[in-house]
C-alpha cells in the first residue's frame, strides 16, 4: 500500500503543483551526493548489507551445522577449522554466529514492521481528524510509553510465554506508539499544506488525501525512523533472549550465546567476544545508515 | 502557571488510569483460573477461595476491577506466590538498592556527557566534535549487558581490580559496597550519556548562538566565563528534561545490569518473578514501574515550570 502510494504521489502532486514535483528527484540525486560525502554512512550501509548477506545465506556460508554438538571438542579455542571457536557444547561458534544473524534481522525487522503496521494508520488517523478520537489515542500512547520497554517486553512474554514470535510481537508492540506520535505530529503539519489542500479542493475524499497525499510526504520520515528503530529492536531481542525471555536454546542467537558465554569467562573468553561484536556492528551499522539516510531523504539541509 | 500545573496532573491521572487498566487486562489475559493465577499452581482449596474473595472474582468485571484499584491505591498488590511476603513490602525492600545504582548511574552519565557536550558544541565542526559524536553514537549502539561482560573480563577476570558481581549494604561497609556499584553503574550510565551527550551538544549549540550570548562576548567577557555562566544554565534546562524520559530507559537498563552484576534490585526482583511465573509480583513490579515513570516526568514537567520563567507567566510550555 505503501509503495503504491508514494510511486502516485508525485503524479498527483504534478497535477496540482508542477514544482513541487521536480523538487523530489533533484533532492535525491543532492542527497546521494551529500550521503556519499560520508563515508561513515556508506560503510554503515555496506555493513548492513553485508549482515542481510549472512542472515540470507546462512546454510551456504556457515557450512558446519550450528546445532551439531561434539563431545570432543567442548570450549576450544578460535583454530582454522572453528575460527571463533567451539562453545560449552562443543558446536561450531562462526556458524552459530551466522545463523544467529537471521534471528536477530528477523526479530529487528518484523517487530519494526509490526510497529509500523499498527502506529502508521493510527497516527493518521489520529493526526488527520483531531477531536476526541486524537486525545483518546494521545492518552493512551502516553500510558503505554509510560511502561519501560524491558518492563513491557517482560509483562508482555510472561502473558503470552517466552519464544521468538512472541518476543518480536513483544518489541514490536512496545514500538508502535512511537510510530503513531511520529505519524501523527507529521500528518498535522503536512495537511495544512498547499498541495494537500488544493487536492482537497478539487474534490478529493479523505482515504484518498490520506493514502495520495499524506502519506507519501511523510513516508521517508518514517523510513528514517524505522532504520533507527531496528537495532534498538534487535539488541532488545538479544536481551530477551539473554535472559532467557525469547529465542529458547539450542536456537542460535546472539542473545542465548551470550547467556552461555557468561559462564566460562574465564576458561572460553572467545564465546564472549562474537556474539557481542555481531550485535554491536549490526546496530552501529544501522545507526549510521539512518544518519546518512536522513541526509538523503530529508528535503531540509542539515 | 496554575492552569498548566492542573492540566498537567489531569493528564498525568488519566495516564495512570489507563496504565492500571492495562496491567488488568493483561493479569486477565494469562489463561487459567484468575484465583489460580494470583494464588499459585500449590494453592489449596482454603487459599483459592480466599482469593476469590479478596478480589471478588464472582463480580463482574468492571466491579472486579475497581476493587483491585482500591486495594493498589491502599498499597495492597497482592502477596507474592514463592515468598508469601506482601508485594509492597518486597519491592520497598528492593527499590532503595536499584535507587542507588540509578543514582551512581545518572552521576556517571552526567560526569561523562555534560563536559564532553559542551566541548563538542564550543570547538563545533573540529575533531573534538567528531570524536564526541563518534563515541556517542557507539554508547547507543552496544548492547549493555554485552558492554557489562566485557567489563568483567577485563577488570575482573583479567586484571582483577574489581569483584565481578555481588551486593553489599552501603551502610555495612562503603568501600565494599563502591566497588561493587563501579561497573554496573558504568554500564547502566552509558548509553545515558551518550543521549545526554547529544542533548548537551544541541541544546549548547542553539544557546551559543542567542543573542544574549554575543552580548556577554562583546561586553567582554572571557570565553569559558560565557560557557558556564551564561550558555551553560540555559542550555542544561531541555537535559533535564531528557533525563526525566531516559527514566524507562534506565529502568530496562537496571534489569539487566542487575541480572548481569547478581545486583540483588528490582530488576532482578522481575526476572526472578517471571522465571517462577509469580503473577502478582511481576503485576506489580509492572504497575509500580509505570506509575512511577509517570510521576517522575509530572514532577519533571512541574520543577522545569518552575525554573522556566516563560511557562510560568505564559502558563503553556
Amino acid at each position: 500500500m505503501s509503495l503504491d502510494a508514494s510511486r502516485g504521489a508525485p503524479v498527483a502532486a504534478a497535477l496540482v503543483l508542477p514544482p513541487a514535483a521536480a523538487a523530489p528527484a533533484g533532492g535525491l540525486r543532492r542527497g546521494w551526493r551529500r550521503m556519499l560525502r560520508r563515508p561513515a554512512s556508506v560503510a554503515g550501509v555496506v555493513v548492513v548489507l553485508v549482515f542481510i548477506a549472512l542472515a540470507v545465506g546462512a546454510p551456504w556460508i556457515a557450512l558446519t551445522d550450528p546445532l551439531r554438538t561434539d563431545w570432543s571438542q567442548i570450549r576450544k579455542a578460535p583454530t582454522l577449522a572453528h575460527p571463533f571457536g567451539t562453545d560449552d557444547l562443543g558446536r561450531d561458534n562462526f556458524s552459530r554466529v551466522v545463523w544467529g544473524s537471521r534471528i536477530s534481522m528477523q526479530a529487528g525487522v518484523f517487530s519494526i514492521l509490526l510497529a509500523m503496521a499498527i502506529g502508521v494508520p493510527v497516527g493518521l488517523a489520529a493526526g488527520y481528524h483531531r477531536g476526541a478520537l486524537d486525545q483518546l489515542v494521545m492518552r493512551l500512547t502516553d500510558a503505554w510509553l509510560a511502561f519501560p520497554f524491558l518492563i513491557l517486553a517482560i509483562g508482555l512474554v510472561t502473558i503470552m510465554g517466552p519464544s521468538l514470535t512472541n518476543a518480536t510481537l513483544a518489541i514490536g508492540l512496545g514500538a508502535a506508539p512511537t510510530y503513531i506520535r511520529l505519524t501523527r505530529g507529521l500528518t498535522l503539519s503536512t495537511k495544512e499544506e498547499d498541495y494537500v489542500q488544493a487536492a482537497r479542493a478539487l474534490g478529493a475524499g479523505d482515504l484518498r488525501l490520506m493514502r495520495r497525499h499524506v502519506l507519501p510526504n511523510i513516508f521517508s520520515a518514517l523510513l528514517v525512523q524505522a532504520t533507527v528503530s531496528i537495532p534498538t529492536a534487535i539488541i532488545g531481542e538479544a536481551i530477551l533472549s539473554f535472559l532467557g525471555l525469547g529465542v529458547q536454546p539450542p536456537t542460535p542467537s546472539w542473545g542465548t550465546m551470550l547467556n552461555a558465554a557468561q559462564q566460562f569467562l574465564e576458561s572460553a573468553p572467545w564465546m564472549a567476544y562474537w556474539p557481542g561484536l555481531a550485535i554491536f556492528s549490526l546496530a552501529l551499522s544501522f545507526n549510521l545508515a539512518g544518519d546518512g539516510m536522513r541526509d538523503l531523504l530529508d528535503p531540509k539541509d542539515y | 502557571m496554575i492552569e498548566f500545573l492542573v492540566r498537567r496532573a489531569c493528564i498525568s491521572a488519566i495516564t495512570l488510569g489507563l496504565i492500571t487498566v492495562i496491567v488488568f487486562a493483561g493479569v486477565r489475559m494469562i489463561p487459567g483460573d484468575p484465583a489460580r493465577v494470583m494464588a499459585g499452581t500449590d494453592a489449596d482449596a482454603a487459599g483459592l477461595e480466599e482469593i476469590r474473595a479478596k478480589y471478588g472474582l464472582d463480580d463482574p468485571i468492571p466491579v472486579q476491577y475497581l476493587r483491585w484499584v482500591a486495594l493498589a491505591l491502599r498499597g495492597d498488590f497482592g502477596e507474592s506466590i514463592r515468598t508469601r511476603h506482601s508485594v509492597a513490602w518486597t519491592v520497598a525492600t528492593k527499590l532503595p538498592i536499584t535507587i542507588e545504582l540509578a543514582c551512581v548511574a545518572i552521576l556517571v552519565a552526567l560526569a561523562l556527557a555534560i563536559p564532553a557536550g559542551v566541548l563538542a558544541a564550543v570547538r563545533r565542526n573540529t575533531a573534538w566534535d567528531v570524536v564526541a559524536s563518534a563515541v556517542s553514537l557507539c554508547g547507543v549502539s552496544i548492547p549493555n549487558f554485552w558492554l557489562g561482560i566485557m567489563l568483567i573480563l577485563l577488570v575482573s577476570v583479567r586484571l582483577g581490580w574489581l569483584p565481578a558481581s555481588g551486593f553489599v549494604p552501603l551502610l555495612e561497609d562503603p568501600v565494599a559496597n563502591v566497588k561493587r556499584m563501579i561497573m554496573p553503574a558504568l554500564v547502566l550510565g552509558t548509553a545515558l550519556a551518550a543521549v545526554l551527550m547529544r542533548q548537551t551538544r544541541n541544546a549548547m549549540i542553539e544557546v551559543l548562538s542567542a543573542d544574549y550570548i554575543r552580548t556577554a562576548r562583546s561586553k567582554g567577557l572571557a570565553g569559558f566565563a560565557v560557557v558556564v555562566r551564561h550558555a551553560l544554565r540555559n542550555g542544561l534546562i531541555p537535559v533535564v528534561t531528557i533525563l526525566g524520559l531516559q527514566m524507562g530507559a534506565l529502568m530496562s537498563g537496571a534489569v539487566v545490569t542487575e541480572s548481569i552484576f547478581v545486583v540483588p534490585g528490582f530488576g532482578r526482583l522481575i526476572v526472578e518473578a517471571v522465571f517462577t511465573r509469580d503473577y502478582p509480583l511481576v503485576q506489580g513490579v509492572v504497575l509500580i514501574t509505570a506509575s512511577s515513570y509517570v510521576l517522575i516526568n509530572l514532577l519533571v514537567d512541574v520543577s522545569y515550570s518552575f525554573l522556566n520563567p516563560r511557562i510560568r507567566i505564559r502558563g503553556r510550555p
